[in-house]
């Protein structure tokens, strides 16, 4: 068996000292998130010596740890009972780290095949056995899922297609292992970077993809071909909240959508100003617990917006410099910020707010659900 | 923790100081850095067209060079994508580049195999393939070795005849969309406007400065630099023309004169000092085509090249982005 690079042979005194191994690394049945300080969410940042991390976020927006991390990172993924987080370098990043959040070291590191790159997202199964990671099979120009088996050091042991070019973000149904990706429909290649190949081509979609067969697509209307779904966040009943990061010229019409398998997507509208300040570029998504409200956040307007699910139509509009991870925490909803800032909003709209010294990066991920 | 009210400032426009010569600098690149470059565009392609009437033989010299003159024309103005050049993906029928999949001569080749009478016209052409339209696949008729001896002569001819007034079509429409209106749409912005203050024109023209650097970086210089243990001269931008290094000088030219417009007094001579200096170096090193990206020590010149882009690129985002009020935040430079 082998298991950090470490050959262990399990006899009867060996499977002892394996077992000691196992809950020193933790990764033994009961050791829990609550071990690490039970975070509420974890988040990418910079330090201001310029060092990136990967922390944990509380309740109350204190940080529960701090972990170094060799570049920057990106999104990240909590494993749903084991205090296991996995790290993801930036996209077109070729390595992902599965860091024990107990002891801070570092389990596993997942290296994307030759000729791959992640995107910087990933997503556990319900039970925690598999991980899922968004790839770009960058010869070919196909979106590809990787998937690596926790229980066994993370090896990787299958591949199936996304149903499209560029995943970016991937999450579960609840109840399920029904996969849902945002095929944002860009090619990138790394010999060029971000830079996009395919604009006037571009065709991105919702894949739902379960035992790697992709069963249902969803696009958006023909005109809109050119707005690039990129991020999601899944309501308890199913519902697929989904932002849009749009290519095309001019304000962008539309910039998130809910949809719902075997549905067509519903888009969310906004009065044009509202619209224009969001500068055609939604950095994060989450929808309420309750399933009414879809936040999404700007960075690059410097914006937050919620949106009425029922109406499909915007219920508020806030200015918060820098701002991108959005996440729900019961009934509340969490955001950070590049300038530090730390938000918690509450269902009855009082907020609190906490300013740190990091630089919060892209996304919020709540641990103790499912969804990257 | 403090506690604060959820009635946070509803949002406005980012407002930015700015010195009162944002008309006088709107109006300069309107009226001397864009019109110039889009009324080039269309003569040179429209004299393409008619030199192509005349003479459609790849080895016609007149029709090589009205395709130099047309396809400058076209990388001098590639930087400047907003308005006309998006209406109905003008900019993409023009350049169809980088094609990383070889989606232009398999479209070139199928139309040839299938002596698809849809070349016949201009209008027509309008709705092929993309990839099959623009300088890219004309310069497949007219360049590569295969599809430049094409044995049926006739179609062949017909196809880059056709191409040409197709050129010359798009570009004529940019042209005429920018004088019928978009200048004026940029010089008076107006609340209910495309864009809504002066701050938001400028800010357009910076994305084109900033976005035009990085693609001569990552793809005019990126894509034949490829990694070192796999270099990709065969990716190089327009090779087989031999134009790949001018379209790389072409392009800073230009930007050069855009950096030059929208920056202000030291900032300014800065960016010309690092603009002339990236000059200087590609002037210096003699590979049309970058082909010796496979040999250590030319390949490190062509990656001091593109430092030498990235260094403008960083100081155009440091130091003019913020003099714009475009957001240099951690998460807005990100983007992803």
């Amino acid at each position: 068996m082998r298991w950090m690079g470490i050959d262990v042979t399990v006899t009867d005194t060996g499977r002892r000292r394996f077992l000691g191994g196992l809950i020193a690394v933790g990764v033994a049945p009961g050791v829990t998130w609550a071990d690490a300080g039970s975070p509420a969410f974890l988040s990418a940042a910079a330090q201001p010596d310029g060092r990136f991390v990967l922390c944990g976020i509380g309740r109350e927006l204190d940080i529960r740890f701090t972990l170094s991390l060799p570049a920057r990172g990106h999104a990240a993924a909590a494993h749903p009972l084991r205090p296991e987080a996995v790290a993801f370098a930036r996209r077109p990043g070729t390595f992902a780290l599965v860091i024990d959040c107990v002891l801070g070291t570092q389990m596993a590191v997942l290296e994307a095949p030759e000729g791959r790159h992640f995107y910087g997202h990933g997503v556990f199964s319900s039970d925690g056995r598999y991980l899922f990671t968004t790839e770009n099979d960058y010869e070919a120009g196909r979106g590809r899922i990787g998937v690596w088996d926790a229980g066994h050091g993370y090896r990787r042991i299958a591949d199936w297609d996304s149903g499209g070019i560029g995943p970016h973000d991937i999450a579960l149904l609840p109840g399920s292992d029904t996969l849902v990706v945002a095929n944002g429909g860009i090619d990138t290649h790394p010999d060029t970077g971000r830079t996009k190949l395919n604009i006037a081509t571009m065709a991105p979609n919702l894949a739902y993809v379960q035992d790697g067969v992709v069963v249902e697509t969803a696009a958006l209307p023909a005109h809109l071909h050119k707005n690039s779904i990129r991020h999601l966040s899944v309501g308890h009943d199913g519902h697929v909240a989904f932002g849009i990061q749009w290519q095309g010229d001019g304000p962008a019409p539309v910039l998130a959508g809910a949809h719902r398998m075997g549905q067509t997507p519903r888009l969310m509208t906004a009065p044009e100003a509202a619209m224009r300040d969001m500068q055609g570029y939604v950095g994060s998504i989450a929808l309420s617990s309750n399933g009414r409200t879809i936040s999404v956040t700007s960075p690059r307007g410097g914006v937050l917006q919620h949106y009425d699910v029922a109406t499909a139509e915007l219920l508020a509009s806030l200015a918060m410099p820098d701002v991108s991870g959005v996440a729900v925490m019961g009934g509340a909803l969490a955001v950070s910020a590049g300038t530090g800032a730390l938000h918690l909003i509450g269902a009855d709209g009082t907020a609190r707010e906490r300013q740190t010294r990091l630089q919060w990066d892209n996304h919020l991920v709540a641990v103790g659900t499912t969804s990257a | 923790m403090r506690h604060i009210c959820l009635t946070l400032a509803l949002v406005a426009a980012p407002v930015v100081a700015l010195a009162d010569t944002r008309d006088d600098k709107i109006e300069s690149i309107v009226a001397g850095h864009i019109l110039p470059r889009f009324e080039a565009l269309a003569d040179g392609a429209d004299a393409l067209s008619v030199a192509a009437q005349q003479d459609c033989d790849p080895a016609s010299a007149p029709l090589k060079a009205a395709y130099g003159t047309a396809f400058d024309a076209w990388i001098s103005a590639s930087h400047l994508r907003f308005g006309p050049t998006e209406v109905d993906d003008r900019a993409f029928a023009l350049a169809f580049w980088p094609d990383s999949r070889g989606a232009t001569p398999r479209a070139l080749n199928a139309l040839l195999a299938d002596q698809d009478p849809i070349a016949a016209s201009a209008q027509g052409y309008a709705q092929v393939s993309i990839a099959a339209r623009g300088f890219y696949a004309l310069e497949f008729l007219l360049f590569d070795d295969a599809l430049s001896a094409e044995s049926d002569a006739r179609y062949h001819c017909q196809l880059v005849r056709t191409i040409s007034a197709d050129i010359a079509a798009t570009s004529r429409s940019i042209q005429d969309d920018w004088t019928a209106s978009y200048a004026t749409v940029m010089l008076t912005p107006a609340p209910d406007g495309v864009y809504r203050s002066d701050a938001e024109v400028l800010q357009e023209m910076f994305k084109a400065l900033s976005t035009g650097l990085q693609f001569t970086s990552e793809s005019r210089l990126g894509r034949p630099l490829g990694t070192f243990d796999r270099p990709r001269p065969a990716r190089a931008e327009a090779r087989r023309s031999g134009r790949s290094a001018a379209h790389v000088a072409l392009s800073l030219r230009s930007l050069r004169d855009l950096a030059a417009r929208l920056a202000e007094g030291d900032m300014s001579n800065r960016l010309d000092a690092r603009f002339d200096h990236a000059l200087s170096l590609l002037a210096a090193l003699d590979d049309p085509t970058f082909a010796t990206v496979a040999a250590p020590q030319t390949r490190l010149k062509i990656e001091i090249i593109q430092q030498s882009v990235d260094a403008i690129r960083a100081a155009v985002r440091d130091d003019l982005g913020p003099t714009l009020g475009v957001a240099a935040g951690f998460n807005a430079l990100d983007g992803d």
